[in-house]
């Protein structure tokens, strides 16, 4: 079986515990206006306008496992191993899911970061052979939801709450825009939301930078209008904060600060870890 | 187990002790100029002071053991006595009488006999011969502690009377008896001279300080150390003359070294944990002898101990250059083992280090030689592991540059098979040069220059009535490595890629555009495509099967092979802080790479190896070209700033380093980057004159390298960082 990958990242820290081997699956069903890897959206392979660039190529479960076998050693010395993300990787359902199964068979610990916008089958069919998902909340408003991203969220929260009925470890993922989804009332919403939730280890903010925005024009795309042409600050960052709850069994929720999608930590992360609410 | 140490009176004396030596290191830099090479501990002499050696023949050339032996024992009798009433150690090192010849090059030692039969095929592949060389091998403190001074004096008349018959043997026992008894001298004035300052010393916790000082040093002139801090200064003793005599850096395993002396003035009660630390402090400060901690004994227990720790903590407080290494192994204490991980991340000072203790006992064994000899075998060198007290080795200081070999190989080819023959046929010649220049070094280097302070701390040289390299060690075990393998990997990569399996370029296209250093238009087209192939280090590329095929072809011409005359060799990937000077002897090369440019660094993958830089694939690919026969090829890291501050940074590099440990890595040197730092740097070395980066091996002050280098390192840390 084939799927088209537009990326394979060795050694990543970001996409879940220890050391990681991110596939990107390309292909993404959500539009959301800020989202900075445009050239992802599109499940085809595609040719950059502006340099010879390709974003995509078609690969086989065995080529991909070859690479994700690779650092198998860092794997188990580190808790880590292969995390699906994209694009959204569920968009291409049965190639993520016979990668899943591969990686499983093999124990390697696999994540799947999805933006949870498929139908439960294909979640419910994943739960055997994921051991983490990486769950992008981003709004509970159902018609603000519809405005950012193109969709309805009703899907996505009734995805999620399935797979937390399921007992599945989740992180959840919340890509914040100032002045988009970030009122009082939006992480009131994400939050109570959270409360709600059984199985969540932890919860990541991702905040809106601008580093992607460059990519639209080298894939002949607009920049949605919306977008704020600048990243969040600190104190965005600062008030996001409340969104971050205790789980119902009590403990603390981890609360790393990423930059949205990326790998680089945000430079204050350590101004936010003398209110204990890091474990 | 984890300690706490903390003694504000202490604290303030480790305080004004680095602010000295960061004083010190301007100074040195203002009037020695850029050096790129380890700090060492020596400081300036006073102005006044002239050096005025007794020996020099018309050429400024002195060898032979009489000739050294005048000479130093003139520099001892005649040292200054550096004297810090807040240091527990008394003395400084301020000359390197190996250096004091004329025309003295780090690259090419001055020696007494013509060896320029060989130096025609050396040239041809740049060969780094060690002739002439000294140290690199590994004393065996214990040897010296043990009977103290007065004692190893007796061994060597004992000796001399001995070898009555043997003309050598009587002048090399002479040459050692002068050089103790410089030493002695030294420390007798040492003495006084703390004792002197003790009088005019107002403070009482100082002149409380200079008086124990000399009633130390007075005691040790004969006789043997007893006390921890007795055995602090003798090891200091030992190792400011032996770095005086000619730069000998090795230490050894600190941590048994001194712990029974720890646990015995611990239970006597006159020792507490924060004095201990101190003066290991001291100890470290005075030089940045490579010293190891943790790892397995000879019958495979864990070493770790208090000592252990407090070694750990004393280098923690430090903050300087310093080159401890710690052995991971399967049995230790991870306790020791995160602690380390914790330092190096904390104080980005890149140290300590980390040993493969698995890989390097393997290899070692795999030279005919036993596990507990193999376990026995310390990481006491920049790159290297020595058996203390047993074994000559001329470690780090013989290499050929495959460079310079693939330059020769691919300037007769024509096609890769022909190359791949020709450089097989290429090696094998620069190995028969390389190990000829090793006998000729083993032949005559006892009367160029003998290692008289190694010899007294060996087992064998003084028994035996023979210096260490001409028959005084127990074992030979002589190091060859090879420089430049990313480079030759690419090369040969980017050749099968582009030329055999794409067909998008020809061979006598890549031939002439590499012979006209990729000159022109089209040149530059070349000179990208060959580029842009898939590089050493990205994992399952051509290049990465090259590179493993040139480790077996260094194995199959260095391991288990002799010299002519018979002396064992063991292969290891290293490139020194030499890449850029290996770099300059060498013309373009298929890999893209422009003449002059520098040669890549040990075993490392060529910078933008990987568009994601993953050092989980840095770790995989340097695992698969470790030559393993115990010497090692080293993984130069680099942790980016993100990666440092990570919430489990300390777990992740752990988990790196075990990774890498468990595919057969031998040694880890980390540099934390902290890419701002280093640029500010860069503009203003002056500023920063205590930012110290790993450079190979060994650490240095950032401000003592020399332009160039700061360039590399900045390019190298930079470009990785951000």
């Amino acid at each position: 079986m084939k799927g088209i990958v537009f990326d394979i990242k060795r050694g990543v820290t970001k996409d879940g515990p220890g050391f990681r081997t991110s596939v990107f699956l390309k292909g993404c069903p959500l539009r959301c206006i800020w989202c900075h890897n445009p050239e992802s959206q599109s499940p085809e392979i595609e040719h950059a306008v502006t340099t010879d660039e390709v974003c995509g190529r078609e690969m086989s479960v065995k080529e991909v496992m070859d690479e994700v076998r690779r650092d198998k050693v860092f794997y188990s010395s580190s808790g880590g191993g292969m995390t699906l993300t994209g694009g959204e990787p569920t968009m291409q359902s049965e190639f993520a899911f016979a990668l899943a199964s591969a990686a499983h068979d093999e124990g390697i610990h696999v994540a799947l970061d999805t933006c949870g916008f498929a139908p439960w089958a294909v979640f419910e069919r994943m739960l055997a052979v994921v051991d983490l998902f990486l769950y992008d909340l981003k709004c509970m408003d159902a018609a603000k939801h519809r405005k950012l991203t193109g969709a309805d969220n009703a899907l996505i929260l009734s995805n999620l709450n399935s797979i937390d009925a399921a007992g599945a470890k989740t992180w959840i993922r919340c890509p914040l825009v100032p002045g988009l989804n970030d009122s009082d009332s939006d992480l009131a919403a994400l939050r109570d939301c959270m409360r709600s939730l059984r199985h969540v280890d932890k919860v990541e903010i991702c905040p809106y930078h601008t580093l992607g925005l460059e990519k639209y024009a080298k894939f002949g795309r607009k920049i949605p209008a919306a977008v704020p042409p600048v990243p969040a600050d600190i104190a965005d960052i600062k008030r996001w904060r409340q969104i971050c709850v205790l789980s119902p069994s009590g403990r603390k929720v981890a609360f790393p600060v990423h930059s949205m999608h990326t790998q680089t930590p945000i430079r204050c992360m350590h101004e936010f870890q003398s209110d204990g609410l890091d474990s | 187990m984890k300690i706490q140490i903390s003694d504000m009176r202490y604290a303030e004396r480790m305080a004004r002790l680095t602010a000295r030596k960061i004083e010190q290191t301007k100074e040195k830099q203002a009037k020695l100029g850029a050096r790129d090479e380890d700090d060492y501990g020596l400081v300036l002499p006073p102005a006044s002071f002239k050096v005025d050696l007794p020996v020099r023949d018309a050429t400024g050339q002195w060898s032979g053991p009489r000739s050294w032996a005048a000479n130093f024992r003139w520099l001892m009798e005649n040292h200054p006595c550096y004297i810090d009433p807040d240091d527990a150690i008394a003395g400084r090192w301020m000359f390197m009488l190996s250096r004091m010849r004329l025309g003295y090059q780090l690259s090419r030692s001055n020696f007494a006999f013509d060896y320029s039969h060989l130096e025609p095929e050396q040239k041809k592949y740049d060969i780094t011969t060690g002739i002439g060389k000294d140290a690199h091998f590994a004393p065996d403190y214990k040897i010296g502690l043990e009977p103290g001074w007065g004692g190893l004096l007796e061994k060597v008349r004992t000796a001399r009377r001995q070898f009555a018959a043997d003309a050598y043997a009587v002048e090399l026992m002479e040459a050692e008896e002068q050089a103790i008894l410089g030493v002695m001298e030294w420390t007798r004035r040492l003495a006084a001279a703390a004792g002197d300052r003790a009088m005019t010393e107002d403070d009482a916790v100082r002149r409380d300080n200079l008086v124990e000082m000399a009633r130390i040093c007075y005691k040790i002139v004969e006789s043997k150390p007893e006390t921890f801090r007795e055995v602090v200064q003798w090891l200091a003793i030992f190792n400011m003359a032996s770095r005086t005599y000619n730069r000998d850096g090795a230490g050894g395993q600190l941590d048994e070294l001194l712990r029974p002396y720890y646990e015995c003035d611990k239970a006597a009660g006159v020792l507490t944990d924060e004095d201990a630390e101190f003066q290991v402090f001291c100890l470290l400060l005075n030089d940045p002898h490579y010293y190891q901690i943790g790892g397995p004994s000879a019958d495979g227990k864990d070493q770790t101990s208090r000592m252990s720790y407090i070694i750990l903590e004393a280098a923690a407080k430090l903050k300087s250059s310093c080159n401890l290494t710690i052995r991971v192994w399967d049995g230790m204490d991870r306790g020791l083992f995160r602690r380390g991980v914790e330092i190096l991340l904390a104080n980005r000072l890149g140290y300590p280090r980390f040993s493969g203790d698995k890989a390097l006992v393997e290899g070692f064994m795999k030279n005919g030689y036993s596990a507990a000899l193999a376990r026995s075998r310390i990481a006491v060198g920049c790159n290297w592991m020595s058996l203390p007290g047993l074994e000559y080795t001329l470690n780090d200081v013989v290499k050929i540059n495959i460079a310079k070999v693939l330059e020769v190989a691919f300037a007769e080819s024509n096609s890769l098979e022909e190359l791949e023959a020709n450089y097989r046929k290429h090696f094998k010649a620069a190995v028969d040069v390389t190990a000829k220049g090793i006998d000729f070094h083993l032949a005559h280097q006892y009367l160029n220059e003998p290692e008289l302070m190694l010899n007294l701390l060996s087992h064998g040289p003084i028994e035996k009535g023979k210096d260490i390299s001409h028959g005084g060690a127990m074992y030979y075990n002589m190091a060859i490595d090879g420089a430049g393998l990313a480079v030759v990997a690419d090369s040969f990569g980017a050749i099968e890629e582009r030329v055999v399996k794409e067909k998008t370029l020809s061979f006598a296209e890549v031939k002439a555009a590499v012979a006209a250093n990729f000159a022109g238009e089209e040149g530059e087209r070349v000179r990208m495509l060959l580029d842009s192939a898939g590089r050493y280090g990205a994992g399952g590329t051509a290049a990465d099967r090259w590179a493993v095929k040139l480790t077996d072809i260094l194995n199959g011409e260095i391991a288990n092979h002799t010299t002519p005359d018979g002396f064992k060799l063991i292969p290891g990937w290293f490139t020194w802080a030499d890449t850029l000077r290996f770099g300059r002897a060498v013309g373009a090369t298929p890999n893209g790479r422009k003449a002059g440019e520098p040669i890549s660094h040990g075993a490392n993958p060529l910078p933008g190896f990987r568009k994601d830089g993953a050092l989980t694939a840095m770790a995989t690919a340097i695992a698969s070209v470790q030559p393993g026969y115990g010497n090692t090829a080293p993984w130069q890291l680099e942790v980016d700033i993100g990666l440092a501050d990570d919430e489990d940074a300390v777990e992740k590099v752990m988990a790196l380093i075990d990774g890498h440990f468990k595919m057969g890595g031998t040694l880890v040197n980390i540099n934390v980057v902290d890419a701002e730092t280093i640029l500010a740097a860069h503009k203003d070395p002056s500023k920063y004159p205590d930012l110290v980066v790993r450079v190979t091996g060994f650490t240095a002050y950032f401000n003592s390298l020399s332009p160039d280098f700061r360039q590399l390192v900045v390019k190298r840390l930079v470009r990785e960082a951000v």
